[in-house]
């Protein structure tokens, strides 16, 4: 019985590891995509010379022949959604500092991608999203591929968020 | 004989005159001059001002750097911000330790001027995440203080 159980905890978590069908990971859009809201969350993808933004309920289109810088860096945010907000107030509401350990656990290191482009009436817009670790880097030249300009190679992503 | 009681109409609270007026406002981008900030941060800065200004609604149009559209309003006012000091705080510090410890900073000189090139507004103005949220954090708190400047002013 024992057994079967295990064998049951194993497959279902084989299931759960197992790939998904090709989706662009999810991406938060911050601020500067004036159609999108702030902090929306959605998929970020370079196709045909246009790098798109789309949620749920909108989406945004930014020809990568417009953008003029491309810049990479790093934050640390919260993990865990509104759940984890709920219990990140209550860690830190908690006595004698106990609860500080779990706020540590909560921490995710994020990178950012600023893209900085021309509206059509010249109007200059900084685009900055907040992409899993690892993903800005490969945007980039992905949008370096698609025609995007940028003032200076960034070789090197640098963490800058002081521990 | 009691003196009739002079009534007097209770004051409503006299709203300042605002000092100048402009129909609309071009948001120039952060100067940087000789201080390193991520680039992230300087873009921040600007949009959250541009949306910062628009929802105060203070000015019938916001431009942003560079819009073309801009060049026709003849009573234009614009609005530029020159970085003076940048602390890069940490996220970690300021959930464990004491308040103080581990806050962002941003401070800038905030300078509007007509469209003749005559300063209307000139002053520093510094903004800060002290204890919750993402070093980004910083620079809505800025953006708020700089649109409380220019209510102050338009």
């Amino acid at each position: 019985m024992k057994l079967n159980v295990l064998l049951s905890i194993l497959m279902g978590a084989g299931a759960a590891l197992a790939q998904q069908p090709d989706q662009p990971p999810s991406v938060r859009h911050v601020i500067g995509l004036e159609t999108i809201k702030l902090n929306a969350n959605g998929h970020l993808t370079i196709q045909n010379g246009v790098m798109q933004f789309s949620t749920k309920t909108a989406e945004a289109k930014v020809k990568a022949s417009s953008i003029e810088d491309v810049f990479v860096g790093t934050e640390t945010t919260q993990s865990g959604g509104t759940a984890g907000k709920v219990v990140k107030t209550a860690a830190i509401a908690a006595p004698f500092g106990s609860g500080k350990a779990l706020t540590l656990l909560m921490r995710t290191k994020v990178d950012i991608l600023t893209v900085v482009f021309r509206g059509p009436d010249g109007g200059v817009h900084g685009a900055i999203f907040a992409l899993q670790k690892g993903q800005a880097e490969s945007t980039r030249t992905q949008l370096v591929a698609a025609g995007a300009h940028i003032s200076a190679p960034q070789t090197v992503l640098k963490d800058r968020t002081k521990p | 004989m009691l003196a009739a009681a002079a009534v007097v109409p209770a004051q409503q609270p006299v709203k300042p005159t605002p000092r100048f007026y402009a129909s609309a406002i071009q948001i120039e981008l952060t100067d940087m001059g000789d201080v390193s900030i991520p680039a992230e941060f300087r873009y921040a800065i600007y949009e959250r001002l541009i949306e910062q200004v628009r929802d105060s609604r203070l000015f019938g149009k916001v431009y942003r750097s560079g819009d073309k559209a801009a060049n026709s309003v003849p009573d234009l006012v614009t609005l530029h911000t020159s970085l003076e000091a940048f602390d890069e705080g940490s996220q970690m510090k300021r959930e464990l330790a004491p308040v103080a410890m581990g806050s962002t900073k941003v401070d800038v000189t905030a300078l509007v001027t007509s469209k003749d090139g005559k300063t209307l507004l000139s002053q520093k103005v510094g903004g800060k995440v002290r204890i919750w949220g993402e070093n980004l954090g910083a620079t809505n708190d800025l953006a708020k203080r700089i649109t409380k400047l220019l209510a102050g002013s338009f």
